[in-house]
């Protein structure tokens, strides 16, 4: 238990009996009653999610969960599937759960995944990835536009907005939570 | 922590200055008196729900306890008092104990208004006008605008009053929404925890889960009116005994402003401050001397009028289209 003031994007917290992951916190304070913590967050067993606004002083059942490395094997248009590395035992977690962030990983790729009473929850996201640009265009000439992105295709699948000056062929990093492009390797 | 440049020759903060001059041109076209004020304060009006920054003022053994405004209202309505006119203020105002996010920084710019002799159905005219006033000038259009692609009709207001919000989206009958009690119970049938909460945190919790993700959501900004008077401040109560002249303005779920038909009643004004600074003890906020001086310029007469609180970096993120308050800033911190 603790006050929702206190709860984190990640964390994962017991709603009306079911396990559900914050995917979204912001304290906020409207100025006409006490603060509250705005989140959204995304119900662990069938993916959906919804918005739920706390009390900042209020408890929270919070759920403390452990991560174990597993092998991503591959994925069909539900589910994706994994092995404990210790155990040798098949998980399927729903992609609607796992979220876009499995489209960041190869397949034979090790990670670590949230299990909570030996049953996986998502996946434990690193900071980042790095993978190598497939396809991508080169950029035109004379572009000087600072900010100006293009769109690349990673070894994955994936699509990325990297800037111009990215070649076909070079690795980049990528946060996987938000698919954003972070640098080169 | 880390302080950025966030400049870019392509980014939003000239639109923002666009949009800080556009405001000022408006009100001093409209006859608008601009004021310089002070953001260090010896003492303060007593709110609620709100933390402040506390400060020392140092010289040699002499020590001076100040805060740094979180509205300044305070010097306003001495002002007002001694005859000032319409009038604002746009500059700084410090808010504690709330962190950073794409809506809220603790240090913003802060725009307050002050008509003399008017109501705040008649600020509310205003505020669209001045909502046009901006659209014109940043887009050339006043008619309408268009944020994170959904198009906002600037022609009218879709109003509601608190009431008519609470049942349309909470399902909550005024009869309900006005009663303590009652309301309580309904908030714990809908699974609610309540229990060593107040009317006031449920009240809240209600209001942001369920009726202000609707409001400036249906191709108008949207004006929200006659508060519970729980929720007065520093407003006047209407002639029903459970309102408040109070109105609140939003653009795509984005509270934008805060505006009363302000309350000229001395001994009223003190019994709510005498309330609220207690509230502030039992919620063990900083403790600070409350500004009773406030209270004898009402004595003195302060004017009937309205004022209202905007947030301009709020109105900046609609009017720049920009997801974040960081988008619309030079110097960031991270």
């Amino acid at each position: 238990m603790k006050p929702a003031g206190n709860l984190k994007r990640g964390e994962f917290v017991l709603y009306q009996n079911d396990i559900w992951q914050l995917q979204k916190t912001e304290f906020y304070s409207p100025g006409k009653g006490s603060a509250v913590m705005r989140t959204k967050m995304k119900n662990v067993t069938n993916g959906k999610s919804i918005d739920m606004t706390y009390k900042s002083q209020e408890s929270v059942e919070t759920v403390e969960v452990a991560s174990t490395e597993m092998q991503y094997l591959y994925k069909d248009t539900e589910n994706a599937f994994f092995m404990d590395q210790h155990s040798y035992e098949q998980h399927t977690l729903l992609l609607s759960v796992i979220g876009t962030i499995i489209n960041f990983f190869k397949e034979g790729e090790a990670m670590f995944v949230y299990v909570y009473n030996d049953k996986p929850l998502s996946i434990r996201p690193p900071a980042s990835v790095q993978l190598k640009i497939t396809e991508t265009e080169d950029a035109a000439r004379g572009d000087t536009v600072s900010n100006a992105k293009k769109e690349a295709i990673v070894e994955t699948g994936a699509k990325v907005m990297v800037p111009l000056f990215i070649k076909q062929g070079e690795i980049i990093s990528i946060n996987p939570e938000t698919g954003e492009y972070t640098g080169r390797v | 922590m880390n302080i950025t440049s966030n400049y870019s020759k392509d980014g939003s903060y000239k639109t923002y200055l666009q949009i800080v001059q556009s405001i000022r041109s408006f009100l001093n076209d409209n006859g608008y008196l601009e004021l310089d004020l002070p953001v260090l304060s010896p003492a303060l009006i007593p709110e609620p729900y709100l933390e402040v920054f506390k400060t020392e003022f140092k010289y040699m053994d002499e020590k001076q306890n100040l805060f740094l405004t979180p509205s300044p209202e305070l010097f306003i309505k001495r002002l007002l008092a001694s005859g000032i006119g319409d009038c604002y203020y746009m500059g700084k105002a410090f808010r504690n104990s709330e962190p950073h996010s794409p809506r809220h920084e603790p240090e913003f710019t802060m725009l307050e208004w002050y008509k003399v002799g008017k109501d705040y159905h008649y600020m509310a005219d205003q505020v669209l006008k001045l909502l046009q006033h901006i659209a014109k000038i940043v887009t050339g259009d006043d008619s309408r605008i268009s944020y994170q692609g959904t198009l906002i009709s600037l022609e009218k207001w879709e109003t509601f009053t608190v009431a008519q919000a609470f049942e349309k989206y909470a399902h909550i009958n005024p009869e309900t929404l006005f009663n303590e009690e009652a309301f309580i119970a309904a908030a714990q049938k809908k699974g609610y925890k309540t229990e060593s909460f107040t009317y006031d945190d449920i009240w809240s919790q209600l209001y942001t889960q369920e009726v202000e993700p609707h409001l400036g959501m249906n191709g108008y900004p949207t004006m929200l009116y006659d508060y519970p008077v729980q929720f007065a401040a520093l407003s006047k109560p209407n002639n029903d005994g459970v309102t408040a002249q109070r109105f609140e303005f939003y653009i795509a779920g984005l509270e934008l402003g805060n505006c009363y038909t302000e309350l000229t009643d001395a001994t009223l004004q003190k019994t709510r401050f005498k309330q609220e600074a207690k509230e502030r003890e039992i919620s063990g906020k900083i403790s600070h001397p409350v500004d009773w001086g406030f209270i004898e310029s009402l004595e003195r007469g302060m004017p009937e009028c309205t004022g209202i609180a905007i947030g301009v970096e709020r109105i900046g993120m609609i009017f720049a289209n920009v997801q974040s308050i960081k988008d619309i800033k030079l110097i960031t911190f991270s």
